[in-house]
Parts: C-alpha cells; structure tokens; sequence
C-alpha cells in the first residue's frame, strides 16, 4: 500500500472508531466502501496501456507569425526546440511535458537492459562485463572494459578465432539504440563483407560494456578488425543513436587514436543499412592498409 | 581519400561559356568540394566555395549573316581568352556551355556545342533551352540566393539581346521559369544614327501591333522608339502581374506562361540591358540611344518606368550581363552523396535520359516493383531513345529498413534485366539517403555483371536530363549536372 493509503485507513478506522463509541454502526457498508476505494487507488496506480500522444515539437507554435516561410526553414535547420513561444515568462506546459517524456525516454535508454526476445530474434548469444549491476556500470566506467570471467569461457566456446573481423554489440549508454538499429545494420554488415569475401566470425552481444572491451575481445580471438556497435550517450534530440568503432589487431599498447569511428547512426542521422554499407568499405580499407584511425588516414 | 573526421578539400576549375543573341562571353572560376560533415559522421561532400577567377572581355556574337553562327570566329575568341586568362584547356574539368536566346535558334547552333564542348575538358554541359538558362541566370544574378536568405518568392528577369527570361525561385530552388522573346537587340541601327538596319520577327510583331510603319533602311524618330520600347516593357511586366497573358505578349511567349498558384513578392533584372534598368539613363537623343547600335537602353529606361508605375519595387542584382554565363560556370554542378560504380572507365556519362517511375512512391513488394518500372522503360524504349542510357530516379524506398532497400534493389533488377542484356549501364539516382546500401544490394543481386552507378542525395525529376561526372574527392563522389532540356524547339 501507498503512504496514502496507510494515511486514509488509519483516518478511515479512527472514524469508524468514533462511530462505533457513538452507537453508529455502519461499519459493513463502510468497510466495503474502503475497500472498493483502496483497489481502485491500486488499479489506477498501474502503468496503462493507452497510447498518448505528445506534444509535436516539429511545428513552430507562434500566433500570426511575420513570415510562416521563414519559420518553417529555421524549424528544418535544427533539431533544438526553437520556435515553441512561451506562457509569460515560461515556456508553455506541452513544451515541459515533451521535455519530460523525452527524458524518460534518455534515462531509460540508459537503465534499461536489451532484452532477452530481441538478442533470440536476432540471434545473438550475450555474455558480461564484470560490473555487478547497471548502478555500478554506470558509476566505474572501467568496469566496462573487462569481460567476467564466464564470459570469456563461453566466447572461447562459441567463437572462431583468427578471423578477419568480429563483430561485436555492446549497450554502452543506450540499449535503446541497440534494439532500434542493430536488425537493419547488422544484414547490411554480413551482406557486404560475405560478399567481399571476408571472413566474418560470430557475431555475440556484450552487456553492461564500454567501447574499450573490443580491446580484450580483439586479443582473446586473435581478431584482424573488431568491429563494436555501441550505443551512444542519450540526448534530448533522441535516445536511439549508436556508434561504430573499428579497430586493426588491438593490443595492450591501443590508445583511443587508434580507433576509427562513425557516430549518429539513427534513423534520423545516417540511416543504418546505409552505415553498415559505409563500414563495409571502412573494412576493406583497414584490412588492405592493415591500419586503423590515425594511422589509416595517413595510410 | 577522405576520411571520417578528416577536413580535406578538392578545388576544380568551372567555365561558363555563353555564346548568346548580341554578346559571348566566359567566366572561369574555382569551386572547393569539402566535407561538411562534423566530427565522427559519415562525410558528406558540398560545394562550399565558389570563386571566380576571370571574367572575359564581352564579345559580340560573330554571325556572317542573320542565319548563321561563325563558328570558326566563336572558336578564336574562346582561344584568345583561354590565354589572356592563363588557363589551359586541360585544367578545368567542368563547366557549361550554353548557347541562348535568338542564338539558339538558328540552324547550326548544335555543331557550335559540339566545336566548343571539344575545348574544355573532360566534362562540360552543352546545351540550350530557354527554361534552363532562366534558372541559370537566377541563379547567376543572386535571385535564387536572395529568395533563400530572405524568404521570399522572387522572380528574376534575365533581359539579354533576343530573348527576357523570367525564372521564379522559392527558398533558393526553382519555382517556375517561362521566356518571351523580347530583348535588346530586336531592332539594330546604324551607330549613333536613326537608320534602321534590321527589324527581327518579334519586332516586326510589336511594330505591326502599333501600326506603326517602320522598314529597314528607313528612319525612325525617338518618340517611336520610346512607344516601341515602352510596349516591349508592358510586354515583360505582363508575364509578371497577368500571369495568363493575351494580344500582343501572347504571340511573344516563347513558352507556356507563368503558373499562378504563388504570389511573387520581390522582381529582379538581370542580362545586359538591366544596367540601364537600374541606373538614371533617359533618352535624350536618338543618337544617344543608338550608340550601340540597338534598343538596349532605352528599353532598359522603359523597363524601369513600367515596373515604377506598377509599384513594384526591384531588387539589385549581384551580376547583370553576366548572370547567365555565371550560372552556366558556377551554378550547374551539383556533387552526389555516396557512390558505388563498378566501372570508374564509364564515367563521364552524358545526356543520361530521366525517369521516374514511382510518383506515387515505391511499393513494399520487389513483384510490384518491377511491374511498375518494366512499364516505364518500356514505354521510353518505345520513343526510341534506345540510344541513350536510362536514369531511375526515385524518391526513397518503401522505407528504410534493411529488408526495404533490398526488396528494392531485388525490384529493379527484375525489371531491368533485359535493359542489362544491352551492355548499359544501370544507373539509379536516388534522393534519401541509402545510395551506398541499394548499390550494395543491387551488385550483390546482379553479380557485378554489369556497370552499376548508385548515387543519392541528387533531386531529379522525369524529363530531366543529366550528365555525371568522374569521380573527385579520392572516387567517393561523382559531380552531375541537371539539365532541364535539351535543345527547346522553339515555339
């Protein structure tokens, strides 16, 4: 029960109390009408299904505005939340409530897990990084980089080493992302390198992982490029963003100017299926000039 | 080859060539493709600067008698001012030559493309239509820029020796273009003198249309010039405030009238006669008038005077006489997204002929594809225009899941495979973004047995016509040119 709850019952037993003391007696009645009032609180209290929209922020929200033409083009031009007039000194109260449902939509890409369903659907085993829960990945970043030792085992089983590339997929800051973008990446990506002739290993998800466990990944199965999907850091503009990074043979002497990466993969950035045909050719690169990040740009 | 994040930059050299109605002349300038992705993002190339480098001297157009160009003599002058600009023809790599106005219609204009295309490089437009050189010369003389910036729908006016042509832009694209054959140089005079020495077609109209009686060889005085000019002007400023116009501007549309369906808030003027429409010049004598042997003046004075007594205030243009020939050098190109070509030996391709055969957008199912692309190239074969090769030009797939782009490209290659059999090569132009993962799909499918040219983020539309370029930036982008039509027969 709520402290509500416990606040009204003990109001509601005080009175009968009282009633009682003064020979009135409807206690029946009245407990059936507290109950029925307690488990409507409780029903209400359950997440509905109903589907709200919110509030569109695409739109400009002036009143007779000088020039509709111009407001339009500056709306197209940016994704920050220009144009939405105001309420006084404020802004206006759809404004703040998509504010909050974007929000919570950023902070669940965060806390949330990848689900079990999706990594069956798509096929992919899931092993871990050695925090202990989504709290302490996100408070000891270097967590993120060191596979548990149950993983390690079970790469070591299921995985072909000394492939040309190995692909990995990591949550990072967005399981979100992961789940929106890896089913029309992930085709594009095996298509194109099957079809150069590359020898792709299997493919496996990591949870509670930082972009720096394609390190110990790369090493473990002897690796040519590991090839990490992770999901980025959400923002207002939207929680579904992923990055790709690409790193030639990691040791323990990789820094991060070795890696080469390709971010804003979204729907709304650079549409999926289209970057995993973009990383394709990455790879061919890397594996023809045996280099990545600075060093194949130079190359 | 650039790579993500990296800032490089290709700078390529662009000439207009514009052999028009009184004057031709050529405008050499550098372009710089760059990346204009930040950070981590894929890269994509942009035109970001656009610098002109020389600008010729301004040449009268050679023609040995009113029927024919002189070809030889056009050749020269592009020569001599190749050398007085320093450039060699095998440095510029793109560019446009365009021949307009009352130039275009006469008999050998195709063989002066041909004689000049030769000249400058690798790559270059050669065309003429009065729709296209509209929409050069707004965009040449700042119109389109200014209807970008400002917000407005703005209509430029390009009025050159044969022809005006009126080009409306909205939000820096083309909105509308239409052309009447009204110019400068109609009438031509002896040098500071009142004897006429040639009366054109759409001249003679006019004149009739007044009753006047005017005849070469004979004199005419500065009041009948002032009532000719004056009824050209109206003419033009017609096609701009009537839209759907009668009587005399009617018989001088050289295309359909403007549509009707916006409102145009700002008229530019733009070509030679424009430095007389925004400058004090009246007409003071007829000698005065004549001095360069035309009406340019003192049609230029009555443009000013009829736009003044509409109320319709003009904007300054950025370029006058050179508008068109700028837009020609400067404003034709436009750099695709990602490509995918198996063969980079086929490019430059040209004359790339247009359709579009999803208006409605592209179905879900590969089946439904085909069925509605098979129907359109067959059509286009049947207009035998086998010769050319085939562009499809889409919007965007049914959406942009992996599955989509695939039923996609499994759609076209169904419908195309007899297109394939001929040894051309398949050339799809597409405006969303997935130019890289549909080239991917469709070379899968074909098995690499044929030329493949996937480009995106490029608008084109059915009746279009295109040519692409090699490749610039280390091969991940081809430049193209849009073309709207290949020699316009006249109406």
């Amino acid at each position: 029960m709520t402290v509500s709850n416990e606040m009204e019952k003990a109001i509601i037993e005080s009175v009968l109390q009282e009633l009682s003391k003064r020979g009135v007696n409807p206690a029946a009645a009245v407990e059936e009408k507290v109950k029925n009032v307690v488990t409507q609180e409780k029903t209400s209290s359950e997440v509905s299904d109903e589907i709200i929209d919110m509030p569109d922020i695409t739109k400009h929200w002036i009143p007779e505005p000088a020039n509709e033409e111009a407001l339009e083009a500056m709306k197209k031009s940016t994704n920050a939340r220009i144009g939405l007039y105001r309420a006084g000194t404020r802004q206006k109260t759809d404004s703040l409530i998509r504010f909050l449902a974007d929000h919570a939509v950023a902070r669940d890409a965060v806390f949330m897990d990848v689900s079990d369903e999706f990594l069956q659907k798509m096929n992919l085993f899931g092993v871990s990084c050695v925090a202990a829960d989504k709290e302490e990945f996100l408070t000891k970043p270097n967590l993120g980089m060191k596979l548990s030792d149950e993983a390690v085992q079970t790469i070591k089983e299921k995985c072909e080493s000394n492939i040309q590339v190995q692909i990995v997929i990591v949550d990072g800051l967005s399981s979100t992302a992961i789940e929106r973008n890896i089913p029309d990446i992930l085709p594009a990506l095996t298509q194109g390198l099957k079809a150069a002739g590359i020898k792709v290993g299997t493919p496996f998800f990591v949870k509670n992982g930082r972009v720096r466990v394609m390190d110990q990944i790369g090493m473990l199965l002897n690796a040519e490029v590991v090839l990490e999907l992770v999901g980025e850091r959400p923002g207002l503009g939207t929680a579904e963003s992923m990055s790709a990074y690409l790193i030639y043979k990691p040791s323990e002497k990789t820094v991060e100017a070795d890696r080469t990466m390709i971010s804003n993969i979204h729907r709304r950035g650079t549409p999926p299926a289209e970057a995993g045909a973009q990383i394709v050719d990455l790879v061919k690169q890397m594996l023809d000039k045996k280099a990545s990040g600075i060093k194949l740009n130079k190359a | 080859m650039i790579h993500i994040g990296e800032a490089g930059h290709q700078k390529i050299i662009s000439v207009g060539i514009d052999i028009g109605t009184t004057t031709t002349q050529l405008v050499m300038s550098r372009l710089t493709i760059k990346n204009s992705s930040p950070g981590a993002v894929i890269p994509k190339m942009d035109i970001t600067d656009k610098e002109i480098l020389y600008r010729s001297n301004i040449h009268i157009t050679p023609i040995n008698e009113h029927l024919l160009i002189d070809a030889h003599q056009v050749k020269k002058i592009i020569e001599a001012e190749y050398k007085l600009a320093g450039v060699k023809k095998e440095a510029v790599e793109t560019g446009a030559v365009i021949i307009t106005g009352e130039t275009a219609k006469k008999g050998n204009a195709k063989n002066i493309l041909e004689a000049t295309a030769g000249f400058a490089g690798d790559f270059v437009v050669a065309t003429a239509g009065v729709n296209l050189e509209s929409i050069l010369a707004g965009k040449g003389s700042g119109a389109a820029k200014y209807s970008k910036e400002n917000h407005k729908i703005v209509a430029n006016i390009d009025v050159g020796g044969g022809t005006s042509n009126i080009g409306v832009f909205k939000g820096g694209r083309t909105l509308d273009t239409a052309c009447i054959n009204i110019g400068g140089h109609l009438i031509e005079l002896e040098k500071h003198s009142d004897k006429i020495t040639y009366i054109s077609d759409p001249a003679r109209l006019v004149i009739n249309d007044m009753g006047l009686q005017l005849g070469v060889g004979e004199r005419v005085t500065q009041s009948q010039l002032i009532q000719i000019s004056k009824k050209m002007a109206e003419a033009i400023l017609e096609t701009i405030t009537k839209r759907k116009v009668a009587g005399l501007a009617q018989q001088l549309m050289m295309t359909p009238p403007l549509k009707e369906d916006y409102k145009i808030e700002k008229v530019m003027i733009s070509g030679g006669v424009a430095d007389y429409v925004y400058s004090d010049y009246r007409p003071v004598s007829v000698t005065d008038i004549t001095k360069y042997g035309d009406m340019g003046p003192i049609l230029g004075w009555a443009i000013q005077e009829a736009f003044k007594k509409e109320g319709i205030q003009l904007a300054k243009p950025a370029e006058t006489i050179r508008a068109t020939v700028i837009g020609a050098g400067i404003h034709s190109l436009e750099i695709s997204g990602s490509t995918i070509h198996v063969n980079s030996g086929t490019l430059p391709l040209r004359n790339i002929t247009v359709i579009s055969p999803f208006p409605e957008g592209v179905p879900e199912k590969a089946a439904d594809i085909a069925k509605l692309l098979k129907n359109q190239v067959d059509r286009i074969t049947v207009q035998d225009i086998t010769e050319q090769n085939l562009a499809i030009a889409l919007k965007e797939p049914y959406d942009m899941s992996f599955n989509s782009v695939n039923e996609l490209a499994h759609g076209i290659f169904e419908a195309m495979e007899e297109y394939i059999t001929q040894k051309k090569p398949l050339i799809i132009v597409i405006e969303a973004d997935c130019g890289k993962v549909l080239g991917q799909c469709l070379s899968i499918i074909a098995k690499a047995s044929n030329e493949l040219i996937c480009i995106d983020q490029i608008q084109v539309d059915e009746g279009d016509y295109i040519d692409i370029g090699k490749p610039v930036m280390g091969g991940r982008v081809v430049p193209v040119v849009v073309k709207t039509l290949v020699f316009e027969k006249a109406k």
